[in-house]
């Protein structure tokens, strides 16, 4: 049985949790309507998540192979001193986004123009530029990756979050609002009839002189 | 039962939990949206494509959206299409509606779910499986507002 929100019995109070339920129930629609965008959300995230993880696994499996090859072609030692020339910093934009009141991560790969081919390609095979290819896309599939499980995750908490407050709000809030509107009701009524049963037996007594 | 009622401010910590936390959601569902929209064209032409937002935060667009988005469109329409673009969740659960300055969103949401769409009252509307997959193309380039009309 809900628990009675408590009050003192006066019309005023009823009208004012008149007014609370009125608008715990607009709060409701609003928070179950971002819970569904949310769960939508939470789902093409983690679609797009297994996604971009199978897309890293390839490349990355595509690349240790090719490297192998380069390697065993050239030897790691002049293979070493071409790629160490190519070294650079990689810059990541990072910055943030909304999807319904939760702010998470979005990161972009911002290359300067450059391939990562830095190395000169008259001492070097096509093994090579197949690697460094196969590792800017590995590279790309990690940033895409790292900014989807974030939002996996935070979006994950805030469906949690947000499910607790549709849970109180639908079991405890409205039901305990609509059994104290309806005990307060019942309350007035009873006084009515006592008081209508009362101004009876004043009447009798009147009529009686 | 409790008994007769008493006084409303000896509420239980939890009912005041509750209305803190119904209060800071109805903070929180439109304070992400940027402050204004920005023209593609001027936004294709930025470094790091970025918008403020009402809670401070910024917005990053992602360029790889821009340039599809300038890749369907042409000169005049990239001047002309405000981002990002606002979609709109109304008292009905099952659709939402794209809010659309003139013809380009509809050429937008329209090549991009491979369908007609038809634009009433400045809004085009879709139904939630559609909004997935608009969502799924432009994650940047759109955000979600919360109507008034939820609550109206």
């Amino acid at each position: 049985m809900p628990e009675l929100v408590k009050v003192r019995p006066t019309k005023i109070e009823l009208v004012k949790l008149k007014r609370r339920l009125s608008l715990a129930q607009r709060v409701q629609k609003i928070v179950k309507d971002r819970l569904s965008i949310l769960t939508m959300e939470f789902l093409q995230t983690a679609r797009d998540t297994l996604e971009a993880k199978k897309k890293l696994l390839d490349a990355s499996s595509q690349l240790y192979r090719a490297l192998s090859i380069a390697a065993g072609y050239h030897g790691y030692i002049a293979m070493g001193k071409e790629l160490t020339a190519t070294e650079r910093d990689l810059k990541v934009a990072a910055g943030s986004r909304n999807i319904a009141g939760v702010r998470i991560p979005s990161f972009e790969l911002t290359g300067d123009g450059k391939s990562l081919k830095g190395y000169s390609l008259a001492d070097t095979s096509s093994w090579l530029d197949r690697a460094a290819q196969l590792s800017e896309e590995c590279l790309k599939a990690a940033v895409e990756l790292a900014e989807l499980q974030r939002n996996f995750e935070l979006l994950a908490m805030e469906i949690n979050r947000t499910k607790r407050i549709t849970n109180a709000l639908e079991y405890v809030v409205i039901p305990g609002l609509q059994a104290t509107i309806s005990y307060l009701n019942m309350k007035f009524e009873e006084r009515d009839r006592e008081e209508k049963a009362r101004l009876k037996r004043v009447k009798v007594l009147v009529a009686r002189g | 039962m409790p008994g007769p009622l008493q006084n409303e401010a000896k509420q239980s910590p939890y009912e005041r939990m509750l209305q803190e936390c119904v209060r800071g959601e109805l903070r929180i569902v439109n304070a992400g949206l940027p402050k204004n929209q920005e023209r593609l064209s001027n936004l294709l032409n930025e470094k790091y494509p970025c918008l403020p937002c009402q809670d401070g935060s910024s917005h990053l667009f992602k360029k790889a959206e821009l340039e599809y988005l300038a890749s369907i469109l042409d000169t005049d329409e990239q001047k002309a299409l405000p981002l990002p673009m606002l979609i709109e969740l109304g008292p009905n659960q099952a659709e939402a509606a794209v809010i659309c300055e003139g013809t380009v969103e509809q050429k937008i949401v329209s090549r991009t779910l491979s369908m007609p769409v038809s634009c009433e009252e400045r809004r085009i509307r879709i139904y939630k499986p559609q909004l997935a997959l608009l969502r799924r193309k432009l994650r940047t380039t759109t955000v979600y507002v919360f109507s008034p009309k939820i609550v109206g």
